[in-house]
């Protein structure tokens, strides 16, 4: 029965490939037609139509694939669109953050490198300037001018007290500070101011100059720290 | 087949038919109305909705010194604002994850610690009004302190930026580079209209700010980007519809450090000798460049309101008085080149002299007998009835002509804002008594700049400079305009300036402040000058301008000081104004690496 059953099963295909391999151009879609040949080894030969259709199967997924990768290609290259505006929208608030920095501390720095800031600062360290240089030319090594020792009476510029105001050097806390705030403000300026003027006063700088320069051999070498 | 049906079908066909024409013509209309009749207001609709526009400041430009010292810079300032309808309490989410409650007043307190308010004034502003959407908590914070509020992440807050001009070098230079305000000259309303505070509604008042405020002013710029939901610009959006332009950099000759030192020398001295104001100018010979312009009373344009409104000005500039004896190598110039007398000439300087006009001088020190001067010896002992003698070989009119040829008559090249030109009736208008003064700076009246640019043309063989003060104006891309012309003009021979600055040299060598005005190892040329001041109703009151020019080193000149201080109390000579000269001299040469003299000083004869 089963036997019976595959070999009836088996039987178009049977005929169809017979017919295919005696006459190739032959219609292959005639139901009717019976061909009383026993079931053997076959196989499929395709006709040249069908070799000749095949192709198109390929072209079909080629276009399928092709518009996939289109439409894939295109997600992911809107996809990176607007990866890359929320890249630049970022950077940008970045970009902003570090120029308010920036800002910042170019404010410190022009505030701080005031010649006012930079003499109370040099002052209160006990530097003083030297109002007699000396120069030495090189080309024959005269010595020019007279070298007189700065002392702190004739080398003191501001004698502990900045005379042209700034008001850069106090921090911006607003229009609506408090004047508690500016009075602490001030005070602490007062005691910065009263402790440079005592630096300046009780420490004669020339006297304390030495000290951090001693004399080590031929020649004066200073102490690195 | 059934006629009535086929019909029926037919009536349907043709029902459906007009149905579905009828729904196509409803949406073709609807279409035409959007895309074409509306389209313009749709657009512009959506548009709004969808669009968002940023300025982009075009920052006023900064004014710097030689150097590229900031002397005045464009920063951003914030304000904060609430809105006191949505003033509540809310959820913040800590950096933990975990979610805290914060009510209102506790949200006050955080923003009173950062601006330094007590939290009652911060939730009084925020619950004055609660009906009320807009209220201003603070304005002109820093970066800092709006980071720190903006770290409260109090959604109640809104945050705006205002650019700002700040001066980190504070009252440096600060009468000269000036200050901003409010235009006064603009329409009223407008203002009203400006949508907040800021350098846009302002613009400079005074000094550099005012003269080169069309350099220095940058122009906003607007750009507009359509933004999804969640506000980021969608991509290929942007479109930039006024390009921002930042405002061009004032380029300065003044040297910050050498203009500290003088403001800071000149106002020790100003507090030394109890004098009402003082002035300073310090030039370069060779170029005409201002290094150093210093005044007092002087502004912070940081704070002007310290400051009284008519003591903002640069006095070098504006405010023009009578010179004095400074004045007396213009004269020495002028009949050295009229060929009417030589550095040897002789003259015999009485105590009182009276011209044949019948105007008459006298000497500052009383002396019996007539001193046996040289010309050089007039000038050392600042002799007035010598000057006037030998002044007075030439006729009114020469000398104004010379006056004139001088440039003193008239304002400096720089170009100040109120800039004087001095003051002088014109030689035909003189009376006998003036005709005489004008020998030695009395009856006519000079800026500091005036003087400094008279010492500049003797220093430089007789070749008057212009007087600079801006280098150019520097564009964003480097280019620099507005170069002033530097092309100098012979007033006089070099033989001429020669001379007078070596009689000159002898006011440094022996006159009566030689010790106040000698730097070792330099030749100083310098003439003292202590002019009585006109007490504003046409006399003489009984104070004093004392003043000090002069040029370093002596044998070839490099730079010009001069030194202006009025009614000094302890002192009433020069020698009020001496130390400041050679203070700022003495640290203009060292600043400068110029080198000591190593020519001998011609030590002119000064009697006979």
């Amino acid at each position: 029965m089963t036997n019976l059953a595959s070999a009836s099963m088996s039987r178009p295909r049977a005929a169809f490939a017979q017919a295919v391999a005696v006459e190739p151009d032959f219609d292959l879609d005639l139901p009717g037609v019976e061909h009383p040949i026993a079931p053997r080894r076959i196989q499929v030969v395709p006709t040249r139509q069908q070799r000749r259709a095949r192709p198109k199967i390929a072209y079909a997924a080629v276009v399928v694939t092709g518009v996939l990768a289109i439409v894939v290609t295109q997600l992911m290259l809107s996809i990176g669109l607007s990866d890359g505006a929320y890249e630049i929208s970022s950077l940008q608030q970045q970009q902003k953050e570090l120029d308010r920095t920036n800002q910042t501390l170019s404010e410190q720095y022009d505030s701080l490198s005031s010649p006012q800031n930079l003499a109370a600062s040099a002052e209160a360290l006990g530097m003083v300037a030297n109002s007699a240089p000396v120069y030495l030319r090189l080309s024959d090594g005269a010595v020019l001018g007279s070298p007189v020792a700065a002392s702190g009476a004739t080398g003191a510029i501001t004698a502990g007290q900045s005379l042209i105001p700034n008001a850069s050097l106090n921090p911006v806390t607003g229009t609506a500070a408090t004047p508690a705030d500016a009075a602490a403000a001030a005070a602490a300026g007062a005691a910065a101011d009263a402790a440079a003027t005592a630096d300046t006063a009780s420490a004669p700088p020339v006297a304390e100059a030495p000290a951090d320069v001693p004399w080590t051999g031929a020649l004066p070498s200073p102490t690195t720290r | 087949m059934n006629t009535a049906a086929n019909r029926t079908t037919r009536r349907r066909a043709a029902v459906a038919v007009v149905a579905v024409m009828a729904v196509v013509a409803v949406f073709v209309i609807r279409l035409v109305s959007i895309q074409i009749v509306q389209a313009d207001t749709l657009n512009a609709e959506s548009f709004d909705k969808l669009s968002a526009e940023t300025t982009s400041y075009g920052l006023r430009g900064d004014i710097v010194d030689e150097d590229g010292t900031v002397l005045a810079t464009t920063v951003l300032r914030y304000d904060v604002t609430a809105s006191p309808k949505s003033v509540t309490d809310f959820e913040r989410t800590g950096d933990d994850g975990k979610t805290v409650d914060v009510t209102a007043l506790q949200a006050a307190g955080e923003i009173a610690a950062v601006i330094g308010q007590t939290p009652e004034q911060v939730y009084g502003t925020l619950t004055a009004d609660p009906s009320s959407n807009h209220v201003v908590v603070v304005t002109g914070i820093d970066v800092d302190a709006f980071r720190a509020i903006r770290d409260l992440e109090i959604p109640w807050l809104y945050y705006e930026s205002n650019p700002v001009r700040t001066y980190p070098n504070g009252a440096v230079a600060g009468s000269v580079v000036g200050f901003m305000g409010e235009d006064p000259d603009a329409d009223p309303g407008a203002t009203e209209t400006g949508d907040s505070a800021g350098t846009e509604d302002e613009v400079g008042l005074s000094g550099i700010e005012q003269m080169q405020n069309q350099c220095l002013t940058g122009t906003d710029g607007v750009e507009t980007y359509e933004r999804g939901a969640d506000g980021v610009a969608i991509p290929g959006s942007s479109e930039t519809v006024v390009k921002a332009q930042q405002g061009g950099t004032a380029v300065l000759t003044l040297d910050s450090d050498l203009q500290w030192f003088s403001q800071q020398a000149l106002l020790a001295r100003i507090q030394e000798t109890g004098a009402a104001w003082g002035t300073v100018v310090v030039q370069e010979v060779k170029t005409g460049k201002l290094l150093a312009v210093a005044d007092y009373p002087s502004v912070d344009p940081n704070d002007i309101d310290a400051t009284p409104a008519d003591q903002r000005g640069s006095i070098a500039f504006q405010s023009p008085f009578e010179p004095g004896s400074t004045f007396k190598a213009l004269t020495a110039a002028s009949v050295l080149d009229a060929g009417l007398a030589n550095v040897g000439t002789q003259v015999e300087a009485p105590f009182i002299y009276t011209d044949p006009n019948g105007a008459s001088t006298r000497d500052s020190e009383f002396h019996v007998d007539p001193l046996r001067l040289t010309f050089a010896g007039v000038m050392q002992e600042s002799s007035n009835t010598g000057t006037a003698m030998l002044g007075e070989l030439l006729s009114s009119q020469q000398r104004y002509d010379y006056i004139e040829k001088f440039h003193m008559t008239k304002p400096s090249e720089v170009g100040f804002p109120a800039e004087s030109g001095g003051i002088l009736a014109p030689w035909d208008e003189w009376d006998d008594q003036t005709n005489l003064t004008t020998t030695f700076g009395q009856g006519v009246s000079n800026t500091a700049i005036q003087i400094a640019s008279l010492y500049q043309t003797l220093g430089n063989g007789g070749v008057r400079l212009p007087v600079q003060l801006l280098d150019g104006c520097k564009a964003e891309d480097g280019t620099m305009t507005q170069v002033p012309d530097a092309t100098g003009e012979q007033i006089v021979p070099s033989t001429v300036s020669t001379d007078v600055v070596n009689m000159l040299e002898t006011v440094v060598s022996g006159g009566y402040a030689s010790k106040e005005l000698s730097i070792p190892g330099y030749r100083v040329a310098a003439k003292t000058g202590t002019a009585q001041m006109s007490d504003g109703s046409g006399a003489y009151g009984d104070s004093y301008i004392t003043s000090v020019a002069g040029l370093a080193p002596a044998e070839d000149p490099q730079y010009v000081v001069s030194v202006t201080i009025a009614k000094p109390v302890t002192i009433e000579s020069a020698l009020a104004a001496a130390p400041v000269f050679q203070k700022i001299m003495s640290q203009v040469l060292k600043e400068k690496r110029v080198l000591p003299s190593t020519v001998p000083s011609p030590d002119l004869p000064t009697t006979y």
